[in-house]
């Protein structure tokens, strides 16, 4: 987390636009005002004795549309920053973890398509590895042992200590423990696996050489 | 007089019971342990942790999550001192000296006087607020919804001239927010606005997804577009007691910094965030040699540090009297109070007068643990800021998602913090400042039904906003304060204030 290195030191200025940031900003900002404006377009505006559902909506997008109308004109007026340089790598890894963990954490139906309730068993590590690539500097061997320490350890805190309504794992899974097994037995079974499977990983890979890492480009984007 | 120590004993009598006193412990020491890793602020903290809390007691419940929030902040200050990275914008000025200070191998003196000057401002916080609560909460109950809508625009207003950057990108945040907080069914027509016809929409954004992404996630990809650098002291803590010396040198700051912090921190808007860098200021006038501050200044950790924990203390003033968030952290607080079931505002007070004189008790408390936490433990904290980042945010990812899920047991709204995360991250790419947002997001709601309150009552007249007195002082006061910001000159010193390094 070093100061930023940002885009603005290429200073190549092209064209009447002298504030690319504000430019863009103000863009989004009429983009978002004309968004609402359209979203609310047949709702009743009322009378300031009895408002109706629009009223307040459609002022304020009309006064954040102005705001960027604003900063569109300064862009032309004003020198201003440049556009930060962007990366897709992290908001894309982060995202995409994030999506799984949705997806599989209670199962998930959208027409023809279904996916069963996998729980936090399967979520916690699919969200960790996915999310874990999120930087170039991920190591799997490090991820792996990552998600199957912290994911039982979440278990037993949430689902067990904290009996916070979190499905913890595939119901299929109960048939495979002995059948008087509480939830909660089967709960602890599966994270002190889980455990026992991180320290064997981080025990049988210790002495390995570091593998050849993923050393693409250091500097965080792609 | 006798009522304020019978209130306080109320107070103590609620906040030592074990259970209490176990809870502000564990807030304030998974508050530190979070705080101090970089780049986790106490606002994703709180989001985070939120869940944690929903099956205590409501008075339990807010005991641990003020004592995470002082938590995180004292834990952001050791990240500032010993790596150079303020967490967030109140230790950005310890920064300044407190590294230069550990630079020079006295990092465990920085840390304690910080430790210290921090609990006495907490303490005399406090007694500020238990002296302060019961005429404020008077004057709230003669409020009605047009002094009620006048007050929310001042905070907002305080919030925009309080905001770094941009004026006009501040407001248009708070436009913005406050348009996010119509989404959902209106309340007396039952139309459903902007909704997109999804039916998760039906009830509006919910707080906690929105702040857990604009501050969570977006600040996980924003870190990610770095390279991590991370500056770690490696010289010697040092002795953590200050000297003699040190204490004469300090004392002084500490009391100034603790009276300003305390009176920004009433103020609406985001007064926390002042407190230290009108207590620099002032320290660096007032110094014989200003020479020394940016190299390693005492004075200029010990005001700050004081003015941030009494700053941090007397905001939840506004919060606990009137109902309404100074900002984002107490907006938090008011998602937690809601979920327990308490509408925050002046009836809490007489409604629940053990939760409100317990939470006040119990920052005392909290201030005394985090003496005993920080001090002797900070060996452990310095190990744990070479946690390297590519393994603590993946943690942090997890535990949004856990935390975001057992709130409403939604699977959209996991979806929905990386939506709020990637507009955040776009947000701060175009120079625009998340806090504003949150915080016209909380206050929309209040505003829109006080605001059609107070015209049912005036039949349409917005005269009625100047007509009542109360409202149209307030009123005034944000007209002023935002005139004055967008006066040039002065709004060049408000830069120079808000310079980062």
């Amino acid at each position: 987390m070093s100061e930023t290195v940002s885009g603005d030191l290429c200073p190549a200025r092209a064209g009447p636009v002298r504030s690319p940031q504000s430019l863009v900003a103000g863009l989004t900002l009429v983009a978002l005002a004309a968004l609402s404006l359209w979203l609310i377009s047949d709702l009743d505006q009322g009378t300031l004795q009895s408002m109706g559902p629009a009223l307040l909506p459609r002022w304020l997008a009309i006064a954040v549309g102005l705001c960027g109308l604003v900063l569109v004109g300064t862009s032309f007026t004003t020198d201003g920053d440049f556009l930060e340089r962007w990366s897709l790598r992290g908001p894309v890894f982060v995202i995409g973890s994030i999506l799984a963990f949705a997806l599989t954490i209670r199962g998930y139906s959208f027409g023809a398509f279904a996916l069963p309730g996998l729980g936090l068993l399967v979520a916690g590590p699919l969200g960790i590895i996915l999310g874990g690539y999120a930087t170039p500097e991920a190591r799997l061997r490090e991820l792996v042992i990552l998600a199957l320490s912290l994911t039982p350890f979440c278990m037993v805190l949430f689902g067990d200590l904290l009996n916070l309504p979190i499905p913890v794992f595939p119901q299929a899974l109960t048939s495979l423990f002995p059948a008087d097994w509480s939830q909660k037995a089967v709960l602890r079974a599966c994270a002190a696996l889980m455990t026992a499977g991180a320290i064997v990983i981080f025990l049988a890979t210790r002495n390995r050489h570091p593998g050849p890492v993923d050393v693409a480009d250091h500097s965080g984007r792609i | 007089m006798g009522d304020f120590f019978a209130n306080l004993s109320l107070g103590f009598g609620v906040a030592l019971s074990l259970q209490n006193l176990g809870l502000a412990f564990l807030g304030c020491l998974v508050g530190t342990l979070i705080g101090v890793l970089p780049g986790v602020g106490p606002i994703a903290t709180i989001a985070m942790l939120l869940p944690i809390t929903f099956g205590l007691d409501p008075t339990g419940a807010l005991i641990m999550l003020a004592g995470i929030y002082y938590g995180a902040q004292y834990g952001g200050s050791t990240t500032a001192i010993l790596v150079n990275i303020p967490g967030e914008a109140t230790s950005v000025v310890t920064a300044l000296d407190g590294h230069e200070m550990a630079k020079q191998g006295r990092a465990g003196v920085a840390l304690g006087i910080a430790a210290i000057g921090s609990f006495f401002a907490g303490t005399v916080a406090t007694l500020v607020i238990a002296a302060l609560g019961a005429p404020l909460t008077g004057l709230a109950l003669v409020f009605g919804p047009t002094e009620y809508f006048s007050l929310m625009v001042m905070g907002l207003v305080f919030a925009v001239v309080l905001a770094r950057g941009s004026i006009l990108k501040a407001i248009a945040m708070i436009l913005v927010g406050v348009l996010l907080s119509t989404v959902g069914t209106d309340l007396e027509t039952g139309e459903e606005r902007m909704t997109f016809g999804l039916p998760f929409l039906s009830d509006g954004i919910d707080f906690a997804v929105l702040a857990m992404g604009i501050f969570g996630i977006a600040e996980i990809m924003r870190n990610l577009d770095h390279t991590e650098h991370r500056d770690v002291v490696r010289q010697a803590i040092g002795r953590l007691l200050p000297n003699r010396d040190d204490f004469r040198q300090s004392y002084k700051p500490v009391v100034r910094g603790t009276i300003l912090g305390a009176i920004l921190g009433i103020l609406p808007g985001n007064g926390a965030v002042l407190g230290p860098f009108a207590s620099y200021t002032l320290e660096k006038k007032l110094a014989k040699d200003p020479r020394r501050f940016g190299r390693g200044a005492i004075e200029g950790v010990a005001g700050p540090e004081s003015a941030n924990n009494a700053g941090a203390q007397t905001s939840f003033i506004p919060l606990l009297t009137l109902g309404i968030p100074p900002n984002a952290v107490m907006a938090l607080m008011v998602g937690a109070m809601t979920i327990h079931g308490i509408i925050p505002g002046p009836q809490v007070m007489t409604k629940n007068p053990n939760l409100f004189w317990g939470m006040i008790a119990s920052m005392w408390v909290g201030n005394l643990m985090l003496l005993v936490i920080n001090l002797p433990m900070v060996g452990m904290w310095v190990r744990l800021l070479k946690v390297p980042y590519r393994l603590m945010f993946p943690a942090i990812l997890m535990f949004c998602a856990i935390g975001i899920y057992s709130i409403n047991s939604l699977p959209t709204d996991v979806m929905f913090i990386g939506l709020f995360g990637f507009v955040g991250y776009v947000l701060i790419k175009l120079g625009f400042e998340p806090a504003p947002m949150l915080l016209g997001f909380v206050l929309g709601k209040l505003m829109e039904e006080n605001l059609r309150r107070a015209l049912i009552i005036s039949r349409g007249s917005l005269e009625t906003f100047v007509n009542h007195p109360i409202s149209a002082g307030l009123l005034a006061v944000a007209a002023i304060l935002l005139v004055i910001a967008l006066l040039p000159s002065i709004r060049k010193g408000r830069d120079e204030v808000f310079v980062e390094d």
